[in-house]
């Protein structure tokens, strides 16, 4: 008997595909859902059915409920994986799926909604002793009250808007000079994109990293960690690359920070999968972030050292049973790294580049995956997040999981769309990178001067030269009767001395 | 032909040879065997070893992939159009496109490779050049007009 009768997956892209295969392994019957702009979408293509839900703005189609109700109801779906952004973190969402008589893939609306919330969850994690950044969550905000907390708390310090995310409202302030006008600034871009302007005070770590623990958690009450994953080399808050183990951990820390991981699932009620982020400090000590109430974009690293699928442990806890595992169950082994391919322009400010794939190649071959929504042909949307596919390479160790890397990112190829390749190429192949030294301002140290884009070697542009004559050729050969003039002149003419 | 990237431009010239082709660029020259492996790939072959080229075609536009980098490059098509219209003189439009500007008037002495119009298509400008010597003998277009591919824009005698 499958797990459900049929499962509608809520997302688009890449996350989409992947959720769509494990439920293919697992028997169950997917619906995808696509705005106007994917009609053509590979999820649409790899889904057994799929439900138009609107137009491109993913305001009017994946972030519309009752667009995504009304879309499982009709294809009488019985569950529904969210992925991860769109509505995967909504507390709303969870509970009109619930609501509608349907699974959620997912924590119950509640657990969103208390993690969702910065103050409240910080509160929540000390009471549970797990560490938190030394700082101020308190509910009195006025100007004064903020004032006093940061002198207790020291400069620089972080602000941060209490809902939110993204890194939209957070500043670094430096000193008590400019913390009022810093303060302003926050709350109002915090009233503006999440209509709450309660803020959060917190320590500035200096050169911290970002080290998150995957965690599992069953109805019955049984929560296990699937390790750790660092996640420091980021690009403006956006992660870029992110590897497990992390290289920064002993193994005592290790267990600590675990341990701490599975203590702050429990104290959030948590159910299903979910991610515990940490700030390590360079000396060593962490402290709670938030918590990701969702399945993360980098879970692969974490599949490729557990042999785990954590789509299947998400659609078997949703379906009320047990985790099939305890925690000395989980045998974590070799090593594993992720790259994020955007279509965004590291010469110019990681602009995304929107656009036509007019030609792709993915890497294969041992110890690499790649979880791709792309197709050749593909039209890369203004409408969505600029992600196009994620390269995974495992070895058994570290060094050899780089070497696959770097050997996967040269056999990557996007012609058409703008991508970061050069930049992750860069990272991967850096000597800092090969060390270990890893801190969340790692690209703006090492990598912010990024060699502009270079011509192309002379050998390479008469490689091209003779491949434009021969496309030349076939089309002169193909309509004889109007040959092609640029096929056919000059240096290029047909049958010059032949 | 020439070929762009960027403000650097690339004198490139194709001929066949034994066992493959011989291409100079910038008068450099590179001997190799290039066979078509599937749709935007490419087998080069240089002696015993095989690289692959990765290429794709839009409008003007060249991608291409070598060595795992991705480069882009600007075919400038002026050189053949100007060589084809040996005979007649006529220039026409290579492309679909829009006259960016028209730099000579009827009756204007032209020197071979002087730049007549400049037609934009793709986002890119593309400058049509005075086949050879001779007189403007007719201006079809002016600036902003839309054109569609073999329309005839200057004629010169």
């Amino acid at each position: 008997m499958p797990l459900f009768r049929k499962v509608l997956v809520a997302n688009r892209g890449e996350i989409a595909v992947r959720v769509i295969r494990t439920c293919r392994v697992l028997g169950i019957p997917t619906v995808a859902v696509y705005s106007e702009a994917d009609r053509a979408a590979r999820h649409v293509r790899e889904a057994d059915e799929a439900v138009a839900i609107g137009p491109a703005e993913a305001r009017e189609s994946y972030l519309s409920i009752d667009r995504l109700l009304a879309a499982a109801r009709a294809a009488g779906a019985d569950a529904v994986h969210p992925g991860y952004g769109f509505l995967s973190q909504s507390g709303d969402f969870a509970d009109a799926v619930k609501g509608a008589g349907l699974v959620f893939v997912g924590p119950p609306g509640d657990v969103h909604r208390r993690m969702g919330d910065k103050r409240a969850a910080r509160r929540l994690m000390a009471t549970a002793g797990v560490p938190v950044v030394p700082g101020y969550d308190g509910d009195e905000q006025s100007d004064a009250k903020l004032v006093a907390e940061a002198r207790r708390i020291g400069w620089p310090l972080m602000l941060k808007p209490s809902r939110g995310g993204g890194g939209k409202g957070m500043r670094v302030v430096r000193s008590e000079q400019g913390f009022l006008e810093a303060l302003a600034a926050s709350r109002r871009e915090a009233r503006g994109a999440f209509g709450d302007d309660a803020m959060v005070l917190e320590r500035f770590v200096e050169r911290p990293r970002h080290v998150e623990v995957q965690v599992m958690a069953d109805t019955q009450g049984r929560t296990v960690h699937l390790g750790e994953r660092e996640c420091s080399v980021q690009r403006r808050h956006q992660k870029v690359v992110e590897e497990t183990p992390s290289p920064a951990l002993s193994p005592a820390q290790r267990e600590t920070l675990c341990a701490a991981g599975v203590a702050a699932a429990r104290a959030a009620g948590y159910v299903n999968a979910g991610t515990v982020e940490f700030l390590l400090s360079p000396d060593g000590t962490f402290s709670f972030l938030e918590m990701n109430t969702r399945l993360q974009v980098e879970h692969p690293v974490t599949e490729a050292v557990s042999g785990l699928d954590l789509v299947r442990l998400q659609l078997e806890v949703a379906a009320g049973r047990p985790l099939p595992l305890a925690q000395p169950d989980v045998a974590l082994r070799g090593h594993a790294l992720e790259c994020r391919l955007y279509a965004e322009d590291p010469h110019h400010d990681d602009l995304p580049s929107p656009g036509r794939v007019l030609h792709l190649s993915e890497p294969e071959g041992p110890g690499i995956r790649v979880d791709s929504g792309l197709d050749a042909g593909s039209e890369v949307s203004v409408h969505y997040d600029p992600l196009l596919s994620k390269i995974v390479t495992w070895g058994q160790d570290r060094p050899e999981a780089i070497e696959r890397m770097r050997d996967a990112l040269r056999r990557t190829v996007v012609l058409g769309v703008v991508t970061n390749i050069a930049r992750l190429r860069a990272i991967v192949e850096h000597p800092a990178f090969a060390a270990g030294e890893l801190h969340t301002g790692f690209i703006e140290e090492h990598l912010s001067e990024l060699s502009p884009s270079p011509c192309p070697p002379l050998e390479a542009i008469a490689a091209a030269a003779a491949a434009l004559r021969r496309r030349g050729d076939a089309r002169a050969g193909a309509r004889r009767s109007a040959p092609d003039p640029w096929a056919s002149l000059g240096a290029w003419r047909l049958g010059e001395e032949r | 032909m020439r070929l762009r990237c960027g403000d650097r431009s690339f004198d490139v010239e194709v001929r066949d040879a034994r066992d493959g082709v011989e291409v100079r660029v910038d008068g450099r020259a590179f001997r190799f065997a290039l066979d078509p492996v599937g749709p935007g790939v490419f087998v080069v072959r240089e002696g015993a070893r095989a690289r692959t080229l990765h290429l794709v075609r839009d409008g003007t536009v060249v991608h291409l992939s070598w060595g795992g980098v991705a480069y882009t490059l600007a075919e400038e098509r002026e050189g053949a159009r100007a060589a084809r219209r040996l005979d007649s003189g006529a220039l026409e439009a290579p492309m679909p496109g829009r006259v960016a500007a028209v730099r000579v008037v009827l009756g204007q002495r032209v020197a071979k490779g002087e730049e007549l119009l400049v037609v934009e298509a793709m986002k890119m400008e593309n400058a049509l050049r005075a086949p050879r010597d001779g007189v403007v003998r007719a201006v079809h277009v002016s600036t902003g007009d839309a054109v569609a591919p073999g329309r005839p824009l200057v004629e010169i005698e």
